[in-house]
Parts: structure tokens; sequence; C-alpha cells
């Protein structure tokens, strides 16, 4: 429900605040198109704002999150680099300490390892290392997930990682509306940003997304604040805390249990770093119930974060609890085993219905 | 160009790749919906053929009255997508 | 420049490759099309196919025997064909099968066949640290088993290179490092990326000998490999290898390309490696039968093993948790030895440890 009907009026504030009727929005956006549009706003803005990646000039960005840029703001701007990504993700941390709005591209979160230095090392920790007599506002965006059988080196998150290391803001969208509005916030942000965008869920055409990230998407720039969650499906009985491409798995999920009369709250978290847990608090409050499901690794992540987080404030209002996620393993590449690992809309069902089960045990 | 016909055809003869072999493609993504209101050259949908993704601009500014081809419905070459009343 | 017998074993190399990759394609396309969608069709995740690139490997690996090491990067299929993996197993491994070489776990990006001494990666130049690895291996040993990397010329300015190019020179050790150089990095023409058109002269800066064979000419690469791979089982050192090859396909089964010229995928289409070295054992005496024999041969060895491939089990979902760790998670045990260390803090704990 929630799903196929975004509310892009609700909360944001345009910039052109005429008034405070809401405007119907009539267009809808990839996923993909929402980021670039952003990307596009703010490059016209501010000539101090670039992209640098690979293949993002006349490619258009492996997975379309650059796509028609290079057309309108040429090769200086929007900027094809070596295979040399500590170079150039150092570069984006030195230009962005001269006061300029680099955008630096990592293909694939996964490649992370090979300059993690100047990710957590330098990105992340200048402003706190010099007292915050020096800034860090770029954006690093990355490309995350699975689901398409690219095994272990092309498929994780990684969420849990970088949200583990302090300095780093982590942005993680799930839909159009949230993309661009995250995006804008991203950019005009003056600290490093980690955006996170789940390739399944950019609208690319030879990697089909699920419904529900295609939205309606306003035309004017407008900003969403960092650390505020989204409940994308309001229910009563189980708290679902998601984020990402398991937004709509969740919504799915909660559809399905809907029929069978569970009405579950779905959650997106859209910021990990800051981490709204108030509003995931709140609706434990409501429910007593938490699953939490995440694509990343089991432990040590996301999922024991926000149990903890709920845990440590409101033990008592937890009834029962779970966790999905991807089971301690590296993504294998054979279909049966990748699905097998990547929670589906059944694992988060299946975990709804049992952490119900537990109501009786824990009262 | 039937009678009383002033509908105006969105279709994919002049956005068809020219270097494409095939005559044949998928309808990707819808990004107006039927009834709304569509500028001139704004990009109402894409389709997809031998992997290259295709713009495809409202001709006329005006309401998109009709959508005939779906999301994941195949469109071949010169096929009309939709139509739009002129404003 | 090696006898005939050597450059026939070269071209049977070559045509295996390219009849396999062909075929590859095809079934990779399956049920997608019209529709290009990754998910769908008998082969699973993203495919990067070296058709006009077999040159390279067989000109390379024409010199190594089984206890030399090759890493290769992400597109792999030619250089693994050259250095002897189970041609079935490997593909089984790219259908995703159960008796794939690494079960299904690893796919086309990452085949492992540890008995032809062959293993490749996703990430690009980081193959080239192992082999490092390897030649410090049979360095240590005192053997005389040589290792050699494969790269891309987009990886030529990536740190693991060229870290890898000073740990193996300032320590002497067994390496080859085989630049395929196909002109592109996925959609960047090396001259966006790199001032050096010639890549082997990225070895200068590391007092290592560094050639670069201008043409995929497989005669050519063999002699230039032949050197290079000599000197390094004679315990003089890493070399730096680069080959002008050609890039027929795209980056990945369903790169539209629509960044490359036409006149460039003409160029590549043109410039036929496997054609040039059929003439050449033409010229030298060897019959136009003979040829389609060994061509024929290769076809059915490829036809053979993709429809073995095709015939085997999937794994089954809870494969996935198996593997992670060679030894149990405790380790290669799973008691501790009583001690009586003596001190007070032991002694508190051990009195609520079990007895």
């Amino acid at each position: 429900m929630a799903e196929s009907e975004p509310e892009p009026e609700q909360e944001p504030e345009p910039e052109t605040e005429d008034d405070a009727e809401p405007q119907v929005v009539e267009r809808d956006l990839t996923m993909s198109r929402a980021m670039v549009e952003a990307i596009a706003h703010e490059m016209r803005e501010d000539e101090e704002v670039f992209y640098m990646g690979e293949d993002v000039a006349d490619y258009g960005g492996i997975f379309d999150s650059t796509e028609g840029l290079l057309e309108e703001f040429g090769h200086d701007r929007i900027m094809d680099v070596p295979i040399s990504e500590t170079a150039y993700i150092g570069a984006a941390v030195g230009a962005a300490q001269e006061g300029m709005r680099p955008i630096a591209e990592l293909m694939f979160v996964d490649f992370f390892g090979v300059c993690m230095d100047q990710i957590y090392n330098q990105m992340a920790k200048n402003t706190y290392m010099s007292g915050a007599s020096v800034s860090v506002p770029m954006v690093l965006t990355t490309a995350v997930g699975g689901t398409y059988n690219d095994a272990a080196q092309h498929s994780q998150t990684l969420y849990g990682t970088f949200a583990h290391l302090p300095g780093m803001k982590v942005v993680v969208p799930s839909t159009a509306y949230d993309a661009k509005g995250l995006m804008h916030n991203a950019i005009r942000d003056d600290d490093p940003v980690v955006y996170m965008f789940h390739k399944r869920l950019m609208g690319i055409g030879w990697m089909p997304a699920p419904d529900g990230p295609k939205t309606p998407v306003p035309e004017e720039a407008y900003t969403i604040p960092f650390g505020s969650a989204d409940v994308k499906r309001e229910g009563e009985d189980v708290t679902v805390v998601t984020l990402g491409l398991h937004v709509h798995r969740a919504l799915e999920a909660a559809a399905e249990l809907a029929d069978d009369g569970i009405d579950a709250e779905v959650i997106d978290l859209r910021t990990l770093v800051p981490l709204d847990t108030e509003t995931v608090r709140e609706s434990v409050a409501k429910t007593g119930h938490l699953v939490v499901v995440d694509e990343d690794y089991r432990s040590y992540g996301v999922t024991g974060e926000i149990i903890a987080s709920v845990a440590e404030d409101r033990l008592a209002d937890l009834e029962g609890v779970e966790r999905v996620a991807v089971p301690d393993v590296p993504l294998p590449y054979s279909r049966p085993m990748e699905n097998e690992v990547i929670p589906s809309v059944e694992d988060v069902a299946a975990a709804v219905r049992s952490v119900r089960s537990t109501e009786s045990g824990a009262e | 160009m039937s009678a009383g016909e002033d509908r105006v055809a969105v279709d994919t003869d002049a956005v068809w790749p020219d270097d494409a072999e095939e005559d044949e493609g998928v309808v990707v993504n819808w990004f107006a919906r039927e009834g709304s209101h569509v500028r001139e050259g704004e990009t109402i949908c894409e389709y997809q053929v031998e992997k290259v993704s295709v713009d495809v601009p409202a001709p006329v500014a005006g309401e998109l009255a009709e959508i005939v081809l779906e999301e994941d419905d195949e469109v071949e070459r010169g096929a009309t997508l939709a139509w739009i009343v002129p404003a | 420049m090696g006898g005939v017998t050597e450059l026939q074993a070269m071209f049977e190399d070559m045509v295996t490759a390219r009849y396999y990759e062909e075929r590859l394609q095809e079934e990779y396309l399956e049920g997608k099309q019209p529709a290009f969608d990754i998910s769908a069709g008998p082969i699973p995740g993203e495919l990067h196919l070296a058709a006009g690139q077999e040159a390279a490997a067989a000109g390379v690996c024409r010199h190594l025997r089984d206890d030399d090491t090759v890493t290769a990067p992400h597109r792999p299929h030619h250089v693994a064909i050259a250095k002897g993996v189970d041609l079935k197993r490997m593909t089984a491994e790219i259908f995703g099968r159960e008796t794939g070489l690494c079960g299904g776990k690893g796919g086309h990006m990452h085949l492992f066949d540890p008995d032809a001494g062959f293993a490749c990666s996703g990430i690009i130049a980081e193959g080239c640290p192992p082999a490092v690895g390897a030649g410090l291996a049979a360095s240590k040993r005192n053997e005389d088993s040589v290792a050699v990397a494969f790269l891309g010329e987009g990886a030529i300015s990536q740190g693991g290179f060229l870290e890898s190019l000073n740990l193996a020179a300032v320590r002497e050790l067994p390496v080859v490092f085989v630049i395929e150089d196909n002109d592109w990095a996925i959609s960047m023409p090396k001259e966006r990326v790199s001032d050096v058109a010639d890549g082997s002269r990225r070895a200068e800066g590391f007092d290592m000998p560094g050639t670069r064979v201008d043409s995929d000419d497989a005669i050519a690469v063999s002699d230039a490999a032949k050197e290079a791979i000599g000197r390094a089982r004679d315990r003089n050192g890493p070399s730096l290898l680069e080959v002008q090859v050609h890039r027929r396909m795209g980056h990945f089964m369903g790169d539209p390309q629509t960044y490359r010229p036409e006149a460039d995928q003409e160029a590549a289409a043109d410039r036929d490696s496997i054609e040039r070295l059929a003439a050449e054992l033409r010229r030298r005496g060897v019959e136009d039968e003979t040829l389609e024999s060994i061509r024929e041969d290769a076809h059915e060895r490829v036809d053979e093993a993709i429809e073995w491939a095709k015939d085997q089990p999937e794994p089954s979902p809870e494969d996935a948790y198996e593997d992670v760790f060679a030894n149990p998670p405790s380790g290669v045990t799973d008691e501790e030895p009583a001690y009586d260390l003596g001190t007070d803090a032991r002694a508190g704990a051990e009195s609520g440890g079990d007895d």
C-alpha cells in the first residue's frame, strides 16, 4: 500500500515555499534518474561540485548513476579517472579540504578494499583529528547489493562496515523520492557522506527493479534530513526495521502478512549514520515485537546495532526480537545458494510470524 | 489519421537507434502516468533495444491520454507507445 | 620462435578459447532477448569475454609447466584454457553447478584450479600480489617454478600492480607480469587514464626488463614470453610484458558499447590473431586439413564441456554454509590443555571453568 503511494508532499520543505498546500507530483522517476537530477541541480548551482569515477563520463555510470551528466557538464566536471581508487578518492578528500564539493564514485562498494585508507583514515577522520579546523565536504557514491549472482566480490552491501567507522554519514535510499532529497542533502553537507545505492533499485533496463523504488519525484530541489527514518507502512503488531532493497521485500512480506491478519509496520532507516533510533523505539513501544532485516552480514552489523539500541533504552517494551540477515558467509555465485543467503520476502514473513509466537514466553 | 482523431501518437520511429539491427525492444519504464500533463520534449518513458536504453520524449505538450504499451511489453520499431491529446 | 608442433599447440588453445567464448555468449544470451535481464538465462551473473585476446594467453602459457602459477583478472577464460584448467569443470562452474571447479561458489570471475596452478580475481590488479607470493614460495623453496600475473591495461595505474612490481623486483622473484592491452578499461580509452601509451615502460621505474609486443601475434608473444619466463626460471628476476590485443566484444555481455567508435570495433574485428597464426602455419607447410581438424577437435571438446556442464546438478541451498573455513571454526583443536599457571587471577577464573 505505502509502496505504491509514497507521499512526497508530506515531509520536506520544497525550497520554493509557496504555501502549505501539497503540490501534486505528476511524474514518476527511477531511483537513478532521481539521483542524477539532484546531482545536476547542485552542479548548476555550484561550480565547485564535480564528479569523479570510473566509467562515469561516456558510459554514464555502470549503474546509470551519472547518466546524461556528461552531455551537460563535459569531461572537466564529469571526470573519468584511472583505476586508481586510492588516488582519486584521496584526491576528492584533498579537493574537499580545499573547499570544493567533489563527488567520488566507487564503482562497487566491494572495491573499498583497495582504497580504504583514504576513506576511513583520511576522509572520515580529518575533521575530528584537526579539531574541526578542516572539513571534508564530499560525497562518496557507491553501488551495493546482490540478487544478480555476481558472487563474493561484487555483491556485498557492507552497510555495517561503513556505519561502524566514525566520521562518515551513511545514506541508503530505497526510493526515487528519498534518493533525490538525500542526495541534495549529501552534496550540501559539510561532512563526508557515503551514499550507497542498491543496484537492484536503480531502475536499469538490464536489472529490473521490484515495484516500489520508482516513485513520484518533485521537480524542484528538496532536502531530506539525515537521521530521519521513514515509516513506509504503518502497522500495530510487529515493527520491521530495514533499509535499501529490503524495504521493498519487507513491504511485500507485510502485504502477505496482512492477509493473515498480521499488521506489520515497516521502517526504512534511510540513513545509518546518523541513526534514527527514536522512530524505531516509538514503534516498538507500540508493537512490542521487533524484526530487523539487513542485506549485510549478520554478525557485528546493523541488526545487532538496532536491537541493542532498543534494548538499552526500552528493554521492557521488547516482547520478541528476530533478525534476518546474510548468514556469516561470503556471497556465493550459484543461484540456489545466493537465494539461500540473501533474505527473501518469505524469510521476512517467517521472522515476523516467529517473533509474534514468542509473545507469551516473553510476557 | 482516422476521422476526428486529434490525438498525437507517441511512437518509436523517431528515436529508434540508427545502428540497431533489432526491430524489437522492451518498454522498461514509464515516467508519466495516464491522465497526467506532459511537456513537449519531456522524457515520458524509456525502452531498451539491444541493451541500449532509449528515452522517449513527448512529441507535443498535452495530456497523456492513453498508454498503449505498458512496462515489460515488447515494442516494435515504429509501434505506438501512447497517445497524447495536445493541450 | 618455436617449431611447427608448438605453433599448432598455440593454435589449438586459441581456437578452443575463441569457440568457447562464442558458445558461452550464445548460452548467456539465451532468455535475454529482446529484454536483456541479467538474471535470466542459464548462466548467472556477469560475463566478461576475452575474444580477441587469445594470443596473449596462448603465447605466454606455452612456456609454463603445471607447477607454475598463473593469476588472471575478471576476464579469465582464455588464460585458463591455455594454462590447462579442466574445461568441463570450469564450464560447470560458469553455469553455477555443484561439480564446477568451486562447487558453484566462485563463478566465472573467481575460478580456482590448484591442480593447474590457476586462480583469478574480479578486483582489478589484485591477482598481482598473490602471483608475487607464488614466486616468493618458489624462491624460498629453491624451486624453479615461476608465477605469471595477467592484467588488463586499465590495471596498470592500480596500487596493487605497482607495489607488486616493486616487491618482485627488490626480492628478485620469479614473476612475469603480462599486461593484455585491449585499449579499453570498460568505456575509458587508455589515453584518458594514462599518459604512457606503452605500459611496459612502467618497468623502468623498478629497474625491471619491460617489453611490449605491438601486435597480437602469438609467435611474437611466445618469443617475448619465452625470454621473460626463462629469466624468471633462471632466477634472474621479474619482467613485465605488454601485449597489444583486441576486444572483439563489450566489456561484459550487455555492454551496449555506445561509447566506442564503430571504426574501433570494426578494426578489432578485422585483426584476428587466430587467422594470422593460421596463415603462418600454412606458410610453414601445415595443410588446411590439419588446421581444420584442430578446429573441429576443439569445437567438439568445447561442445562436450558445455553439454556436460548443463547436465550437472545445481548445488543445494545449504551448500552455501560450507567452506567458509578450511579448518573447523575452533581451529586445529577443540580442546585446551589444563595448566596450573599459579596466579590468583587464574585460580579465580579456573574455579569458574569446567573441571
